[in-house]
């Protein structure tokens, strides 16, 4: 269960040059920006590129701390308890660089460590999260050269090591082809239902198949606020289009539109 | 959560990754490890090839047929006379010939009968290092002939040779072998120190502003891991290394003196277990400081040849600070033993001298690169986070 209740962060304009440049204006990333993420549901945060969907996720995860605003995980606040909650998350973000030297069991077990599991449970782990994303052969040899679909699949592992309750993935599709989004969708699919744990899963993408493919309900954010959230039906009927991109557009670039 | 645990799993992690590294360790290790004990050999050949040429006593010179008397000496002396060879100023030049070359005039005799001090002349090139060794040692001998002759001279009037000789000058070098030895072996704790800094270089930069370019960071603090869990664990492998390296270094000297060629530079360079240990006691603090310091540079870069270019800062002062003992002809000063790479060399070269150090020496070293350490590692440990998210 995740909340987001109307987070903003600014960041400080960076510097160009040598010289301190006074009109460079600090860019409000996030502005306002809330929703809820139920357990056994998938969430999509849909929105277009620079809409805030990173940096959103990025203060979930506890990387950056929000200037306004409240992001709770299963109740603990993530920024009072920063390392109770991410012990709560699996998160894969947006830079999900591996270890080339390692081979893609020792990048799972070693973040099963760093997440305070045991040896021997780590390791179990990885191998029955190799069976569920059909990776057993890769886990044994080096990242180094890894495809981008088996350097995902080593990323999701190495982050669901822990099994946790939450998953949080930052535009996991990215650079994969029609098969590898397909088993990413089917691996999503079964850690909703409750054999596969009823997971929490929030995800960001732009793009519309994703969503209405997968998602349970979506949030639609631009320009750093929440301009719309509900079912892909719901949002269907509430622009009275038929077509869920054409939705999109009207949510998304509504501003644009009206200017 | 166990910190230590996951400390010591980040440790593992990060060693394991270098280990693996293999071209870069081979490298270090061929490179830094091996380069003081080929100094070392090459040192002890050249010393070698001088005592050699010392042993040879062998004079050349042209024209020793118009002096008998200097022939006979130079015999007497036990020294061998070879003719000296046609185009002996070109080989000169061109370093083919490693002696000086006398040159003895036409009517040499003659003219020494008559009390008109004839010319000899001692060529050399002092281009060419042999010959000019062999210059001094020719000239010395020709002194010596010069003066037997003229004592013999006055004698036959009836002059006692000591008049000429009021006082006797006798040289005493206080200087120990091993203090005589230091002169040469000097650079030793020179490339000890570069080869530690070597060792931990790449590490740290890998650590920090490679985790960076990998984009292995950001995942890496998402994790529940405790910030300085995480920086203890990467700055013991780093350390590891450098003291890895550094023990290495330390301990190849003991084989290579079994290579020594020069009686000398083996009599003159005492390095047993005694003196490793002693260099060790230095080295380890220092390479514990410098991993900190390197990572604590790199972490501020983006990307890893950033890195490189940043560190060169501290690779420079690392190993510009020694050179402060040969600018500096005064001897040690009290502050030399505060500055970080400074101290250390100095410490070294105390016990190459044979002069060793004691425990109030060594705190002042340690206490800095203690202090470096805690600097370094908090540093790391406060950018972690923003170096995290670009």
């Amino acid at each position: 269960m995740i909340v987001i209740e109307s987070v903003a962060k600014q960041f400080a304009a960076p510097r160009t040059g040598w010289r301190l440049r006074r009109d460079a204006k600090p860019v409000q990333a996030v502005q306002h920006i809330s929703f809820n993420a139920p357990d056994g549901r998938i969430t999509g945060l849909l929105g277009p590129n620079g809409a805030g969907k990173t940096t959103t996720l990025r203060m979930l995860a506890g990387l950056i701390t929000p200037d306004a605003g409240r992001v709770a995980v299963d109740g603990i606040d993530v920024v009072r308890l920063p390392r109770d909650a991410q012990a709560r998350m699996g998160v894969l973000s947006d830079s999900r660089g591996l270890y080339p030297r390692l081979t893609a069991r020792e990048n799972i077990v070693y973040y099963g460590a760093l997440q305070g599991m045991a040896r021997d449970a780590a390791h179990a782990r990885a191998e029955s999260l190799a069976r569920m994303l059909d990776m057993t052969a890769l886990l044994d040899r080096r990242t180094d050269g890894f495809s981008q679909g088996e350097r995902m699949k080593t990323a999701l592992a190495r982050a669901l090591v822990h099994d946790p309750a939450n998953i949080v993935l930052d535009e996991p599709t990215n650079g994969l082809d029609v098969v590898a989004t397909r088993a990413l969708r089917e691996t999503l699919r079964f850690l909703r239902t409750p054999e596969g744990g009823a997971k929490c899963i929030v995800f960001s993408t732009h793009i519309m198949q994703e969503v209405e493919r997968l998602c349970d309900s979506v949030v639609v954010v631009s320009h750093g606020r929440t301009v719309a959230s509900g079912t892909v039906a719901e949002l269907l009927q509430q622009t009275g289009q038929d077509d869920f991109e054409q939705a999109f557009v009207m949510l998304a670039f509504a501003e644009e539109a009206r200017a | 959560m166990n910190a230590v645990g996951v400390a010591f799993s980040v440790f593992r992690k990060e060693l394991l990754d270098a280990l693996r590294d293999r071209r870069t360790l081979m490298v270090v290790l061929v490179s830094a490890v091996l380069l003081g004990p080929m100094v070392l050999i090459a040192l002890s050949s050249l010393l070698a090839s001088f005592e050699a040429q010392a042993e040879r006593r062998e004079v050349v010179v042209a024209g020793i047929e118009h002096a008998p008397g200097l022939k006979n000496f130079l015999e007497r002396q036990s020294y061998t006379v070879k003719p000296a060879p046609a185009d002996y100023e070109t080989r000169l030049r061109r370093s083919k010939l490693g002696d000086a070359v006398l040159v003895v005039p036409e009517r040499f005799e003659a003219l020494l009968l008559a009390g008109e001090q004839p010319v000899v002349e001692v060529i050399s090139d002092s281009g060419n290092r042999q010959s000019q060794s062999s210059a001094s040692r020719a000239v010395q001998l020709l002194n010596a002939y010069g003066r037997e002759r003229g004592q013999v001279s006055l004698l036959m009037r009836g002059v006692a040779p000591e008049l000429l000789q009021p006082l006797q000058v006798e040289e005493r070098d206080l200087a120990s072998t091993q203090t005589r030895a230091a002169q040469l072996t000097g650079m030793l704790p020179f490339f000890v120190i570069m080869a530690v800094l070597y060792g931990a270089l790449n590490a740290a930069l890998d650590t920090t502003a490679g985790e960076r370019e990998r984009s292995s960071l950001e995942p890496l603090l998402m994790t529940p891991a405790a910030r300085a869990s995480l920086v203890l664990g990467k700055w013991g492998a780093v350390a590891s290394l450098a003291m890895l390296i550094a023990v290495l270094s330390c301990f190849s000297f003991l084989p290579a003196q079994w290579l020594l060629r020069s009686d000398t530079l083996q009599a003159m360079f005492q390095f047993g277990l005694h003196e490793a240990l002693m260099f060790l006691v230095v080295l380890l603090p220092f390479a514990a400081a410098l991993s900190a310091v390197l990572m604590a540079v790199a972490i501020r870069c983006k990307t890893f040849k950033e890195a490189q270019a940043s560190s060169t800062v501290v690779v420079l002062g690392v190993s510009l600070l020694p050179l402060v003992t040969t600018f500096n002809q005064s001897g040690e000063a009290p502050w030399h033993l505060w500055m970080p790479a400074l101290a250390q060399y100095t410490l070294m070269m105390r016990v190459l001298k044979g002069e060793g150090f004691g425990p109030e020496q060594v705190v002042v070293p340690l206490a800095v690169c203690v202090l470096l350490t805690a600097v370094g590692v908090a540093f790391v440990a406060r950018r972690l986070r923003s170096a995290a998210v670009r």
